[in-house]
C-alpha cells in the first residue's frame, strides 16, 4: 500500500490487531479480527471501533475521523501479517452495510495494482465469485495469497 | 525485494496476548454467519488445476 498506515499492536495469534485512528474527532481505537468459520482456512475479517470503557466493538458506527483511507490501508496491511502465519488462508470481507461494502470496494479499487501483486481478490456477484474488476458492484470480497490459477 | 514487502506491513508496536481474548467473544457474529452461508451456497472460487 502506498498510503500511510497506522502502527499496530497484535495478538499472539496474529488474528487480532489494534490501532489508533487519529483525526478530526480525536483518537479512536480500532480492532481488526480474523474469525474462524465452518471451513478450515476460511476466515472472516471484521473491524470496528473499540469502546475503551466496555471493550465492545461497534462495526456500524460512522466515525468520520477524516482518515478513512489510512484506516482502510492499515486494515488491509494486517493481511500481510495474518497471511504470514496462515499462508493458505482465504479471507472473507463484507461491510456491515451496503454503503460500507461499497467503501471497501473503492478502497480495493484505489489500490488494486498494488494489492494484486501479492493477493488474488474476488468479488461476490450473482451468487458466484469473480476476479475483482473495477467499476463492478460486489456483495462481498475474498482475498487470498496470489496463486494465479483460478478460472473464474 | 524484502524491504519492499516490509513496507507493505504496518509497523508493529508490540505483541499483546490480551488482544486474543476477543477471539472467544463471538464478535462480528452476523458477518461470520454470512461467510458460512456464502460457503454453503456459493462455495469457493474454482481452481484450474
Amino acid at each position: 500500500m502506498k498510503i500511510d498506515k497506522y502502527p499496530v499492536t497484535i495478538g499472539e495469534t496474529s488474528m487480532v490487531f489494534e490501532f489508533v485512528s487519529e483525526g478530526i474527532r480525536g483518537k479512536i481505537s480500532k480492532l481488526v479480527i480474523y474469525s474462524k468459520t465452518h471451513l478450515h482456512n476460511f476466515y472472516n475479517l471484521g473491524f470496528g471501533n473499540k469502546d475503551n470503557n466496555t471493550g465492545n466493538i461497534d462495526d456500524e458506527v460512522i466515525t468520520n475521523n477524516g482518515d478513512s483511507e489510512k484506516v482502510l490501508a492499515t486494515v488491509a496491511s494486517t493481511l500481510y501479517i495474518f497471511m504470514e502465519k496462515f499462508p493458505d488462508a482465504m479471507v472473507f470481507v463484507i461491510g456491515s452495510t451496503k454503503a460500507r461494502t461499497r467503501l471497501y470496494r473503492i478502497g480495493i479499487t484505489n489500490n488494486l495494482e498494488e494489492i494484486q501483486k501479492d493477493f488474488d481478490v474476488f468479488g461476490l456477484y450473482n451468487n458466484n465469485w469473480h476476479l475483482f474488476k473495477k467499476q463492478t458492484e460486489y456483495e462481498a470480497f475474498l482475498v487470498m495469497k496470489k496463486k494465479s490459477n483460478f478460472v473464474v | 525485494m524484502k524491504t519492499k514487502k516490509a513496507n507493505k506491513k504496518p509497523l508493529i508496536i508490540k505483541v499483546d496476548k490480551k488482544l486474543d481474548k476477543y477471539l472467544s467473544k463471538d464478535l462480528f457474529k452476523e458477518k461470520v454467519e454470512k461467510a458460512n452461508e456464502v460457503l454453503r451456497t456459493v462455495g469457493l472460487p474454482k481452481l484450474s488445476k
